[in-house]
């Protein structure tokens, strides 16, 4: 098992590492092919695409070792290959054990290097590899190749020496000139990618941390890309401060975590002596019930820090040493890394700053604001699942279900095809969220991984049509452009139909058997319905089954429900917009050109995995079998607690399954439908409806008054405090300073004068009246010399009455 | 009652095995014969002179690494002894000084083979005075006997004055030479006459026996009132002013900046790396000599110490302060050497401080293992940035003919990799991590932390140490803002060279100052062992 350990820790360093070798390359010595050069480019495609050659090896082997729940097995057997997960579904009265499929290793972790130590804590690189750690690998390469290889062509109009940007205007009326980008935009790209990766690998919160923070540099790097733009320099700085708020609370649950726990490490770490230190996941276990071991009084939490014959941990017995943590400093603790989680995942509160990012180019928006960064927030809620606590939850829950709403009723009104999309990620993050919350931690990062690959591929698809309508973003100006670029369109729709959970129930697909290499879709047929709608389905499903559980907490199951109908009305809204009717703008139409094949190609590709990533949905699908390996052991049985929050169990989400389905596919009918009305046929002038309910309009238009809200209690009042202590700064700290800085020049000055004037003045007239005399050594020996070395005399002399004066007495 | 004949027998037996381990010094002085015999004879025009010297450096630091490997590891290989009936000592301190001069050689000999300075004639006579003066070195830093410290001492400066002068056609060299001679011989007339007040008041020259007597001789209960223990202050005092000259402390520096200016860029880092490690192993050894049982002599001792400090902070302060109008590379790195010899004069005074206190115990005894560590860790660290900023100015001054500050402007795209090594050279001698010089710096400051609980001065030492550290940024600055900020004038001359072994060399010199910077923890273990083994006085 060691050896598999290790091939992976190899194979995902190497994805890990590569591009942080394009960006080391690009940045010094891109600058030298030339701004015409596409070899920035194609060197960063290079290292991202074999990044995910190494990645998917490495998923490759770990399915062959768990038992080919995606590949086929060399001979194909199949009902002994469908078998591994059939167990870990059954199972649902045996005694869960962190190894479910006993003797195989689902987990590896270990050390790449230690940074350095201070007492008992431990900064080092680690690495925790599991089936969420590879899917994410997967995913993120993948995506990531499929939009370097777009942005080739987007990007290429930076391939200029002296590029001219429209949106900005010089002073006397011309627009502005600068240099072309095209290689800064890859090498940025590239380190996000490298800053991504080792987010996902890391070992230990705090290597998340510094990753998390790195991820943040590149976003800020990206978003204010055209920086010469006012609106894209302001929102880098937005995006930039208002994480830093979220961070803020992650800080201080780091700060907890290392005074409770002493350690930041995920996974139980094997120490020199032949020991076994715990990892931070190791302390928190729960008994069979869900509940924590806790002191005689019921406030501390006891930390299972020893091991059982079994390598099972334990609390330690009375009476050794134990380490407790106060359950409220527990809540504490996972509330602050989830205000990191908020902040970087775009969620209510902090969520105003994701729209604005869209200033970055949209490849940029893509990757970054869509699939990948704005997810780590949910990939990191879901790492450290086992250390939140029931109430944590709760406000996870109820966070991701506020943000869900809030930014799908926005999205409605949204005219920016780009600014639709942003709030339609900011409400699917806050599906997920919610999904993490209501106990489904399988069903919130599944609909993590489905939603990076749909969501990327609509903002690609954004992308192509702003390229091909020449920078045009607004939705309104464009309309049937179906013919004139088919392609874009299609794909398009492919993402609309995922992201809304459209399904045919009743169809059943048997076709897929008939595809080499995937061995599990062999004996079950499926229903016809892109990713989406299965990742969804599972997060519904879930909430139902906490809502029957908690039915105080009833909104949890229906605002998601109504938004699931939201969500399908506008985008298809946007997709009819766009796409049908007739064009509103005449003269735009007609320069309309299809992208060019590096554009299209990349949309086919993610439109497949978009399509059928999800294929099998919760019950037989690989990818959330490959998921649910991950899965922390106490969420299997669920947690029944008579005065606080309960959490379902799978066999209760099992029972949800249909109903919850059902109503999220008559919502999403509705929705579309509605939709088609409205847009597509125009049975009701949508500018009417506008004019009936204006003060709504102008509400949701308004982004529910978040950023003014914002501006007067945050924004203005820290000006004013900013310039008071300007004002202090400059008249006060800075004239202390100024008046040493005078002070120490004019002590130097005079010892300057000192040296030459006196000291050297001294050993230059002896150097001088021996070049000028220079026959004389008599002269020299009898006049300077002897004063030279009388002065030694005199120093040794006052040195020892000194010495002798302020010799310590007694 | 000991027969001639058993004495002699003694004689042989010590001789024998002290021979054994003084091969080193032997190969070195070997190196120095065959180098005056290719003068002598008409060999030099064959044998290029440079290869023998290298090879005698090689061996020397060859021999001392395997003697300093086999001392640390626990093994019974090597044992630790004096040598030469107890002129001598051979212990992990003074190997390690030894290991540390011979590969301080290697380096210095690499650089004037790259910079070529002594022409081919001349070249048998510069090596072997290099050679001699690291062989003065090594004894001072292995000197057990008060002979043996004077002869070390002596043994540096002579053949240093001559380096100093070699560039025979410069007046400003001669003069430079001069200055350095007449001040070498009143400060050595001041340490002998210290060296004889001692060993008669004492009877004896040997520096373990000479604690012991002090403590007989010493009137307990008078302090410096008794004319004893006064002739005792006064006599230590004027050992420490030779030393003192050695490591030119304020207010015995005088010399060193126009020596520095008149000698090569080489032959200055060559004295200012060497010369102070030789001199600071001598005076960490005379300091300890003072141990013993007697409370006064503890207290003598004790007050030396803080005297030292309260020097330590004045060099650091003054040698930082007048580098700041300087406008010669060589003299503001002159300058720059007497403010570094003040910082670690302050370690050896918090060793001094902690070791004799009143209330010295335990924890007394752990602090001032970190002196001693800190103090081993700065001179390691000292030797690569130092000789990289030397070595880098001698192989830019082969390109511009110039040492002076303002030619330096815009170099930095001229010649990147001189002005990288530079760039890390300044960094570490500012004290800016993750070089090595952060680290060093740091563990100076904590050892004198640990003496401030003893005696409130320290305070004020540590006060002046970390001012000086900011006074210093200032005029390091400058030669990066020269390097990199202003523009290469038009006209100016072009610098070419060749990356291969210049290139290398300043990597292989600057890139260990990295390293110590980013794994302290591999070095100053050994170090800790070193002075751990020191102090226990195995």
């Amino acid at each position: 098992m060691d050896s598999l350990g290790n091939t992976l820790a190899n194979l995902l360093t190497i994805a890990w590492l590569l591009p942080l070798f394009g960006f080391v390359v690009q940045i010094l010595f891109a600058h030298k092919w030339g701004r015409k050069s596409k070899a920035a480019a194609y060197l960063a495609i290079f290292c991202i695409g074999t990044g995910f050659v190494c990645s998917a090896t490495a998923f490759y082997k770990w399915d062959k070792q768990a038992g080919h729940l995606v590949f086929k097995e060399a001979k194909p057997a199949a009902t002994e290959v469908a078998e591994p997960k059939n167990d870990s579904k059954a199972e649902v009265t045996e005694e869960a054990h962190p190894k479910k499929h006993s003797g195989r290793q689902t987990v590896f972790s270990g050390t790449f290097y230690q940074l350095a130590q201070f007492g008992d804590l431990q900064l080092s690189l680690d690495y925790y590899i599991d089936s969420l750690t590879l899917a994410m690998f997967v995913m993120v390469t993948l995506i990531a190749t499929c939009i370097h290889i777009f942005a080739t062509g987007y990007m290429s109009e930076e391939l200029v020496e002296d590029y001219v940007d429209h949106q900005v205007h010089s002073h006397d009326g011309g627009h502005f000139h600068r240099p072309g980008r095209f290689y800064r935009f890859f090498s940025y790209l590239s380190l996000f990618c490298f800053a991504m990766l080792g987010l996902v690998i890391a070992g230990n919160i705090f290597q998340v941390f510094v990753f998390w923070e790195l991820v943040g540099i590149c976003s800020y790097l990206l978003i204010g890309f055209y920086v010469e733009r006012h609106s894209a320099s302001t929102a880098a700085n937005k995006a930039f401060i208002v994480n830093r708020v979220g961070d803020f609370g992650f800080i201080i649950g780091l700060m907890i975590l290392w005074t409770s726990f002493g350690t930041f490490n995920f996974a139980d770490q094997h120490v020199s002596d032949g020991g076994v230190k715990p990892g931070l996941f190791s302390m928190v276990t729960r008994d069979h019930h869900g509940e924590f071991p806790k002191s005689a009084d019921g406030k501390e939490v006891v930390l299972t820090t020893q091991q059982d014959g079994h390598g099972a941990w334990q609390v330690p017995p009375e009476t050794s040493p134990r380490k407790t943590i106060a359950y409220t400093l527990l809540i504490v603790a996972g509330l602050g890394v989830f205000g990191g989680c908020v902040g970087k995942s775009a969620q209510f509160p902090l969520q105003t700053w994701l729209p604005d990012a869209m200033e970055g180019p949209t490849p940029v928006s893509a990757l970054v604001h869509s699939a990948t960064m704005v997810a780590a927030g949910v990939y990191l809620a879901g790492r450290f699942y086992p250390m939140f606590v029931p109430e944590v939850l709760l406000v996870i829950a109820y966070v991701g279900c506020i943000t869900a709403f809030v930014a799908a009723t926005i999205a409605i009104v949204a005219t920016d095809i780009k600014k639709v999309l942003a709030y339609s990620t900011i409400s699917q993050l806050g599906y997920m969220m919610l999904g993490l919350g209501v106990g489904g931690w399988g069903a919130g990062l599944f609909h993590l991984i489905t939603h990076a690959f749909f969501k990327s591929l609509m903002f690609l698809c954004s992308g192509s049509v702003i390229a091909g309508c020449h920078h045009e973003q607004e939705m309104p100006k464009m309309g049937g452009l179906l013919r004139k670029m088919p392609i874009t369109a299609l794909t398009m729709l492919v993402g609309v139909i995922a992201i809304a959970g459209l399904a045919i129930p009743g169809i059943y697909l048997k076709f897929w058997s008939f595809v080499p290499y995937l061995s599990v879709y062999e004996d079950h047929g499926y229903v016809l319905s892109f990713s989406g709608y299965h990742s969804k389905d599972a997060i519904l499903a879930t909430a139902l089954a906490y809502t029957k559980l908690n039915p105080l907490h009833f909104l949890l199951f229906l605002i998601p429900l109504l938004t699931a109908g939201i969500t399908s009305f506008y985008m298809f809204r946007l997709w009819f917009y766009t796409f049908l009717g007739k064009p509103r703008d005449q003269h735009l139409h007609e320069h309309v050109h299809e992208s060019p094949w590096v554009m299209t190609a990349p949309l086919l590709v993610l439109s497949f995995f978009a399509a059928f990533c999800a294929l099998g949905g919760e019950h037989h699908g690989s990818l959330f079998g490959v998921l649910h390996h991950s899965e922390p052991v106490h969420v299997h049985h669920g947690f029944e607690a008579a005065n606080s929050v309960s959490l379902p169990s799978h066999q209760a989400i099992e029972d949800s399954h249909a109903s919850a389905g059902q109503a999220a596919l008559l919502a999403a009918f509705v929705g579309m439908a509605l939709s088609y009305l409205i847009y597509g046929k125009g049975v009701v002038n949508p500018d009417e409806i506008q004019r009936q309910a204006s003060g709504v309009h102008a509400f949701l238009a308004n982004k529910w008054g978040f950023d003014d809200l914002y501006d007067v209690m945050f924004v203005k009042p820290a000006h004013v405090v900013a310039k008071f202590a300007a004002a202090i700064d400059k008249f006060v700290f800075d004239e202390i300073l100024h008046t040493f800085v005078r002070m120490g020049i004019a002590v130097s000055k005079w010892d300057r004068k000192f040296d030459e004037g006196v000291i050297d003045g001294i050993v230059n007239l002896m150097g001088n009246s021996t070049h000028s005399l220079g026959i004389s050594l008599r002269n020299v020996q009898t006049g300077k010399i002897r004063q030279y070395v009388t002065f030694i005399a005199v120093s040794v002399v006052t040195l020892f009455v000194l010495l002798f004066a302020l010799y310590p007495k007694g | 009652m000991h027969d001639i004949g058993s004495l002699v027998d003694q004689l042989v037996e010590s001789t024998k095995t002290s021979v054994g381990l003084f091969v080193p010094e032997l190969v070195l002085s070997g190196t120095i014969v065959v180098l005056l015999l290719c003068r002598i004879l008409p060999l030099v025009w064959r044998v290029p002179t440079q290869w023998i010297a290298l090879l005698g450096a090689f061996t020397a630091f060859g021999w001392t690494l395997s003697q300093f490997d086999q001392l640390v590891t626990p093994s019974e290989a090597l044992q630790v002894k004096t040598l030469f009936t107890g002129l001598l000592k051979f212990d992990e301190f003074s190997t390690f000084f030894r290991m540390f001069l011979s590969l301080f050689l290697i380096l210095t000999i690499t650089l004037t083979v790259l910079t070529g300075i002594p022409d081919r004639e001349d070249a048998p006579d510069f090596y072997t005075l290099l050679i001699g003066a690291t062989i003065g070195m090594m004894i001072m830093a292995s000197a057990n006997h008060l002979l043996m410290v004077f002869i070390g001492v002596e043994m540096t400066s002579v053949p240093s004055y001559a380096m100093v002068g070699f560039m025979k056609g410069r007046r400003q060299s001669s003069e430079a030479a001069l200055k350095y001679v007449v001040y070498g011989a009143g400060a050595a007339g001041v340490m002998l006459y210290g060296i004889s007040l001692l060993a008669g008041l004492t009877g004896t020259g040997s520096l373990p026996e000479m604690a012991e007597r002090l403590s007989m001789i010493v009137a307990q209960g008078q302090g410096i009132s008794d004319p004893t223990n006064r002739t005792i202050v006064l006599a230590s005092l004027m050992v420490l002013v030779g030393l003192a000259f050695k490591l030119s402390v304020f207010p015995f520096h005088f010399w060193c900046p126009d020596a520095f200016e008149g000698a090569a860029a080489e032959v200055a880092g060559f004295l200012s790396v060497a010369s102070k490690a030789g001199a600071f192993a001598l005076l960490v050894r005379f300091g300890l000599a003072f141990s013993g049982q007697s409370k006064e002599v503890s207290s003598i001792a004790f007050a030396l110490g803080i005297g030292l400090g309260v020097l330590g902070a004045a060099t650091a302060t003054f040698g930082n302060l007048s580098a700041y109008g300087q406008s010669n590379m060589k003299r503001l790195l002159a300058y720059s050497t007497i403010a570094h010899a003040g910082y670690m004069l302050m370690s050896v005074s918090a060793l001094l401080v902690l070791r004799f206190s009143k209330q010295a115990g335990a924890e007394a005894d752990v602090a001032s293992l970190s002196c001693i560590e800190g103090l081993m860790y700065y001179l390691f660290v000292y030797l690569f940035m130092n000789l990289g900023a030397f070595a880098i100015v001698a192989l830019i001054r082969n390109q511009i003919f110039s040492e002076e500050l303002d030619d330096y402007n815009g170099l930095g795209t001229q010649c990147p990799v001189l002005c990288f090594g530079m760039t890390i050279c300044v960094f570490s001698l500012i004290g800016l991590p993750p070089m090595g010089g952060f680290f060093a710096k740091f563990a100076i400051f904590y050892s004198v932390f640990k003496a401030t609980s003893v005696h409130w001065v320290m305070w004020l030492v540590l006060a002046a140490g970390a001012i000086n550290t900011v006074f210093s940024l200032f005029y390091y600055i400058r030669i990066l803002k020269a390097m990199y900020v202003k523009p290469r004038p038009d006209g100016a001359r072009k610098v070419t060279y060749d990356l291969m072994p210049v290139g290398l060399f300043v990597l292989m010199v600057c890139l260990p100052v990295l390293g110590l910077g980013l794994f302290p923890a591999r070095f100053s273990e050994t170090f800790h062992h070193v002075a751990s083994l020191l102090l226990t006085g195995r």
